[in-house]
């Protein structure tokens, strides 16, 4: 029993390798920051262009939800590992972005990044979508009626009431991204779950892996209590007199 | 119960169902005594190894093949055991066998004391160095000129190491396999690559497009390792490395992979 | 007839396999305020929402003002922006479940559109959408939400806003049905009011006392077919039809 509090909670361990495993998961921050704000915005296109009305636009729809679909299922891992192992050998792409050290980041960094956007703006467009199909359809009827345009419905009408019931699924959504970033230490980004298997390698000991999940739930735990928070709020909420059920 | 409902369960029912077959059918990683050819028909040794790393071990689970796997099968007939090898990652593989999740480890493992902290090591079996490797003219010299540039090694190596202390690495990458590093080379997403220098040598010949800039001779040994209360089976493991290396077996061994004699010590 | 504002000629209307509209013929002339009634299942609202393209018909002609707005230019290409544009601007149209906009007041409700779609100033549009507020007895509620609203003040707020538009027809699609009975009166009154000033109106109903006393016109529509029409005294006291006799009988409770 003490080899196994050894193995994980050596604190000795835990205090001589603090410092650099909190660098380390400081660059999962970095990457989820950059990586969610993407994906957000990705995700609301995505969402947008689902919408498109009409028979003229079906290949538009068609093509949106293809993409949706496929990176929905395909695993993160193999999406990080096709392009870092892909994209530099891509000879008519410019050196700046095959290789790419913007900002001073590492390659790494940038094709994590990439990954985690294009399968997290898939995700995130299904949020938009419930929170938008959510949104009675008598609302567009009337917009319609009105004399407003698809787009003007959408903009002034439909998308502000989706924007309320888009908050709770889109943080969880949100946690899962900052979890994943993880995965990009298999491409050798210093973040922390790489740091700390080199110290585990070092040390012959795992506690430092503990300290790094012990970081990432202080972090979650609260954003998941939101969320909880959030959950519960919506469901007190009275259906306002936009429209009456009718039997 | 509705029809979506009953769909399903089936539905889910069904994965475990394939998920439990599957793993009980074969999704071992260690080979049950098929493909390890020599062998003194004995019992079986588990051998951990982090596969692959070539020329000291590659292959596929069944049939491995390398300079460690075939040394380990030679000292192995003359003990009178049949070594079953293990693919396992190379920065927990001191820390498995000393905790009893194999009896040896061959895995191109350098003796060092901090690592004799937790392990026993057999005699030295292998004589390396590090070396430098490059892309194909692209300029890049020994371990001085890597001041500023991205470098690669494997976690947990020795030439990890080697680069934290003499290299002034712009950007020092740890990857978790030691191909995943060369192949970075190749990508051009680093720089060179600190790696050991029949690995290195492997890739030059069999992969092509790299070079090595520099060998940089380190002094260090190989050993086979074991739990440190293991005594019994390190002094049987010492007595069938002495006889392969005096028997001529050891040379036949080295030449074929190495492509060029044994150092001294290590003929007969 | 330069007269008649709308008119439609053989209007059918399908979804899937089930055809909703059979054959529709019928004429609106400026002014007119047309009752329709029926059972459920007949085609009236589907009928309303051909007029303004919400459910675009598969045969049929229905000409509005003259044009026809089923093959106006780029006919046949999916959604017709000249058609829908003419169409809107001059057609409005009130919910059996109001379709207030739940995020803006009453005000914000009435001015949205004439701001957005006929580019009116904010100032212009408030100034409108004030006025028309106060003509359906809201002036006071200018500020609140429809949350805060009753069902019939939601719905008079629906009727200012489609007026904003300055609309040559409105259509009311069983406006009254998913209110409570005491709420009811404001609606028709305002309604009323709206028709004795000159408005044209299709309005969809089972208010049988509106139709009799505000009505020009009464059609009768059974299983995707106008049964019959004519002056309200004529179809309400003296059904010629078979089926609008068992309808009447039934609502009238006689």
């Amino acid at each position: 029993m003490s080899q196994f509090f050894n193995q994980y909670f050596n604190f000795d361990v835990m205090r001589e390798h603090f410092g650099e495993v909190l660098v380390g998961f400081l660059q999962n921050l970095l990457v989820f920051a950059v990586a969610a704000v993407l994906a957000l915005a990705l995700g609301l296109f995505l969402a947008l262009l689902r919408q498109l009305p009409g028979k003229k636009l079906m290949p538009i729809r068609f093509l949106t939800i293809a993409y949706i679909d496929f990176f929905r299922a395909v695993p993160i891992l193999i999406i990080i590992l096709m392009i870092s192992g892909g994209v530099p050998f891509l000879s008519f792409l410019p050196q700046e972005v095959r290789i790419p050290h913007w900002f001073g980041r590492p390659d790494p960094f940038w094709y994590g990044v990439a990954a985690l956007v294009i399968v997290y703006g898939a995700f995130s467009a299904e949020v938009y979508r419930a929170g938008i199909e959510a949104v009675p359809r008598g609302q567009m009827e009337a917009a319609r009626s009105l004399g407003m345009s698809h787009f003007q419905a959408m903009r002034h009408v439909v998308v502000p009431q989706g924007v309320t019931k888009i908050p709770a699924p889109m943080l969880n959504e949100l946690i899962s991204l900052l979890k994943d970033t993880t995965l990009v230490s298999v491409i050798a980004l210093s973040e922390s779950v790489l740091v700390s298997r080199e110290v585990l390698s070092e040390r012959l000991n795992s506690s430092s892996l503990t300290l790094t999940a012990i970081f990432f739930v202080i972090i979650i735990l609260p954003l998941a209590r939101v969320v909880d928070k959030l959950i519960a709020r919506q469901q007190l909420k009275v259906t306002r007199g936009s429209h009456i059920e009718v039997a | 119960m509705s029809r979506t409902r009953l769909a399903a369960l089936l539905a889910v029912f069904l994965v475990a169902i394939s998920a439990v077959a599957v793993a009980g059918c074969g999704g071992s990683d260690s080979t049950t005594g098929e493909g390890t050819s020599a062998g003194g028909g004995g019992e079986p040794l588990t051998v951990g190894s982090d596969i692959p790393y070539p020329p000291f071990e590659q292959g596929k689970s069944g049939s491995y093949t390398g300079f460690d796997i075939e040394l380990m099968e030679a000292i192995g007939e003359k003990i009178g055991r049949t070594p079953e090898f293990q693919d396992t990652s190379f920065e927990t593989i001191f820390r498995d066998v000393a905790q009893g999740k194999f009896e040896a480890v061959i895995s191109a493992a350098t003796i060092t004391e901090e690592r004799e902290k937790e392990v026993a090591f057999s005699d030295p079996y292998y004589l390396s160095e590090q070396a430098i490797l490059v892309k194909e003219g692209s300029g890049v010299g020994g371990i001085e000129d890597l001041e500023g540039k991205t470098v690669a090694a494997q976690q947990g190596t020795t030439g990890l190491e080697l680069g934290k202390e003499k290299a002034n690495a712009g950007e020092l990458r740890p990857y978790p396999e030691g191909p995943d590093a060369i192949n970075a080379l190749k990508a051009g997403t680093v720089e060179a690559v600190i790696i050991d220098q029949p690995v290195a040598q492997n890739a030059v010949e069999e992969e092509g497009g790299v070079e090595i800039s520099e060998s940089v001779p380190t002094e260090e040994t190989y050993g086979i390792a074991l739990a440190k209360d293991n005594t019994e089976l390190l002094k049987e493991i010492n007595e069938g490395l002495s006889e392969v290396i005096s028997d001529g077996t050891y040379k036949t061994i080295y030449e074929k992979w190495f492509h060029k004699e044994p150092p001294k010590q290590f003929l007969g | 007839m330069p007269d008649q504002v709308l008119q439609l000629r053989g209007v059918r209307k399908r979804f899937g396999d089930l055809e909703v509209l059979k054959g529709i013929d019928l004429e609106v002339a400026k002014g007119e305020v047309v009752c329709i009634l029926g059972p459920s299942g007949s085609g009236k609202s589907t009928m309303l929402r051909c007029v303004n393209l919400l459910e675009p018909p598969e045969e049929g002609e229905i000409l509005l003002e003259g044009q026809d707005i089923c093959r106006g230019p780029g006919s046949g290409t999916g959604e017709q922006s000249w058609n829908l544009d003419f169409v809107r601007q001059r057609v409005g149209m009130v919910f059996q479940q109001f379709n207030l906009f739940p995020h803006k007041t009453a005000l914000q409700n009435v001015t949205l559109a004439p701001e957005k779609v006929l580019g009116r100033s904010a100032a212009e549009a408030r100034e409108r959408g004030t006025a028309l507020l106060e003509r359906v007895g809201l002036g006071d509620k200018l500020a609140q939400y429809p949350e805060r609203l009753s069902g019939g003040q939601q719905q008079r707020v629906a009727i200012a806003r489609a007026l904003a538009m300055d609309p040559h027809v409105m259509l009311f699609d069983e406006v009254t049905s998913a209110l409570d009975p005491e709420l009811v009166k404001e609606v028709l009154d305002t309604m009323r009011e709206l028709a004795e000033e000159g408005m044209t109106m299709m309005v969809v109903t089972h208010e049988i006392g509106f139709a009799r006393e505000v009505a020009d016109r009464v059609v009768f529509m059974d299983g995707g077919v106008i049964v019959e029409q004519g002056k309200p005294a004529d179809v309400l006291e003296h059904p010629r039809e078979e089926r609008t006799q068992k309808f009447l009988g039934l609502v009238l409770d006689r």
